[in-house]
């Protein structure tokens, strides 16, 4: 393989090139066949592998893929129909009515998502320029309106950053899309950014809001001491155990 | 491309480029049915429905983040032909089972299978990268995958702990293999003349 060739083909890519050096690899290209074949294959490989390691793709697929699961489980339930009561199967009923009751009783005393959420201000656009969309996002963001900010965030191209990846995590959380803030906030804790604890806290949140308690736990208690959210975490340990 | 007129359903196409579950939703309620029904009377099952759409979503998706999707003929036939399409190759490939094909007669709208024949194209292209990306080394895949994942170039130096300038040429040298082992694929040759 000739290493070098390809070397040259990552430069032109990434702009790296004298103004020399540039005509002179696109003289190449345009004269050998096999070079700008290869030229053509590795553009496409490049692309191809963007679209496969993205992750906006991995969010895609997760969605659909529980879209997918709702449909279909749907149209099952649509095929038990309604079966007439004897009189006592309403005695059952009656008392399946106060089991739930009581479950429901019970469940307020489990602490709330609303209770710990208390996100600080989006300030991801200070200067003028930049993104329309990002500070349509941020605007929704402060003043608590997530649908609006969900949609702002979805229109925008870049958001590698963990600090939007963040913020955005936080909004779907409140519209109740979990696997995609769940995947987002995942990304965020495996990396090295200062929202990593957060993204710890936020993943815990997002749990508790699902009423999935022992995850939530886990996650608590994967929060060092020197976290900013340590001691509200602490507390809402307690409150669940 | 450009000329042509783009389809109003192309919102369906932009939908799930934006991973927007209103519209993937509604692209379930609309259009799964009729797959679901042909499926089912062609020797299949619910399950196997479920594949299928959710498979033809996926390549719809992954064609319109790389190349850019410019739909020119409803939404509606398009994927129901590729589902179609899709669920007659599962067959094909399992023809030891008896099949029987309810087949209607209908004439196909020439940029339906321009449309469709595109997609299929594509899929081949990308389940061809996809084995040859199953070859490369360890050491070339994890490189490769950290490059797309992270930012910057200087984090996936940071990550698996090497030097900038290593990386670098790793990257552009394990995209240089990839680069050769398709380009001497039989596969590949017959799908590019």
């Amino acid at each position: 393989m000739n290493e070098e060739l390809y070397i040259t083909f990552e430069n032109y890519f990434n702009n790296e090139m004298s103004q020399e050096e540039q005509l002179e690899f696109e003289n190449q290209l345009q004269n050998d066949d096999d070079i700008r074949q290869k030229f053509e294959i590795y553009k496409e490989t490049n692309a191809f592998l963007k679209t496969k390691f993205s992750y906006e793709t991995l969010a895609f697929k997760q969605n659909l893929e529980a879209i997918s699961k709702e449909h279909f489980a749907e149209k099952e339930h649509k095929k038990t129909n309604v079966i007439a009561f004897k009189p006592w199967q309403y005695a059952v009923a009656a008392s399946i009515a106060i089991l739930f009751g009581t479950w429901f009783y019970m469940q307020n005393n489990i602490p709330q998502y609303g209770d710990y959420s208390t996100p600080e201000t989006a300030m991801f656009v200070e200067r003028s320029v930049g993104d329309v969309n990002l500070k349509e996002a941020q605007n929704a963001f402060n003043t608590k309106e997530y649908k609006k900010a969900v949609a702002s965030f979805e229109k925008v191209t870049d958001l590698k950053s963990p600090e939007l990846q963040y913020f955005y995590a936080i909004s779907l959380i409140e519209t109740n899309n979990y696997l995609k803030a769940e995947i987002l906030l995942k990304n965020i804790k495996s990396g090295t950014s200062v929202y990593k604890d957060k993204a710890t806290w936020y993943l815990a949140l997002s749990n508790l809001k699902q009423k999935k308690l022992e995850k939530c736990i886990s996650y608590l208690k994967q929060l060092p001491a020197d976290a900013e959210d340590y001691d509200k975490a602490q507390k809402l340990l307690k409150k669940i155990d | 491309m450009n000329d042509k007129n783009i389809h109003p359903d192309q919102i369906y196409i932009d939908g799930l480029l934006q991973n927007n579950s209103n519209i993937i939703q509604s692209i379930y309620k609309k259009f799964a049915p009729k797959v679901k029904n042909y499926i089912r009377t062609n020797s299949g099952d619910d399950d196997q429905a479920q594949d299928v759409i959710q498979e033809v979503l996926i390549t719809i998706y992954n064609q319109a983040k790389t190349n850019g999707l410019q739909l020119t003929c409803p939404f509606d036939a398009y994927f129901f032909l590729l589902c179609k399409r899709r669920w007659l190759n599962e067959l094909k490939k399992s023809s030891n089972k008896e099949v029987t094909l309810m087949e209607e007669n209908v004439s196909i709208d020439e940029s339906v299978q321009e449309m469709t024949f595109q997609a299929e194209f594509f899929d081949e292209k990308q389940y061809l990268f996809d084995e040859m990306f199953q070859k490369l080394g360890e050491k070339c895949q994890e490189v490769l995958k950290l490059s797309f994942l992270t930012k910057t170039m200087e984090e996936v130096a940071e990550k698996l702990n090497v030097t900038y300038g290593y990386v670098r040429k790793k990257k552009s040298l394990c995209t240089g293999q990839l680069t050769e082992m398709i380009q001497q694929s039989n596969r590949y040759k017959s799908l590019k003349y």
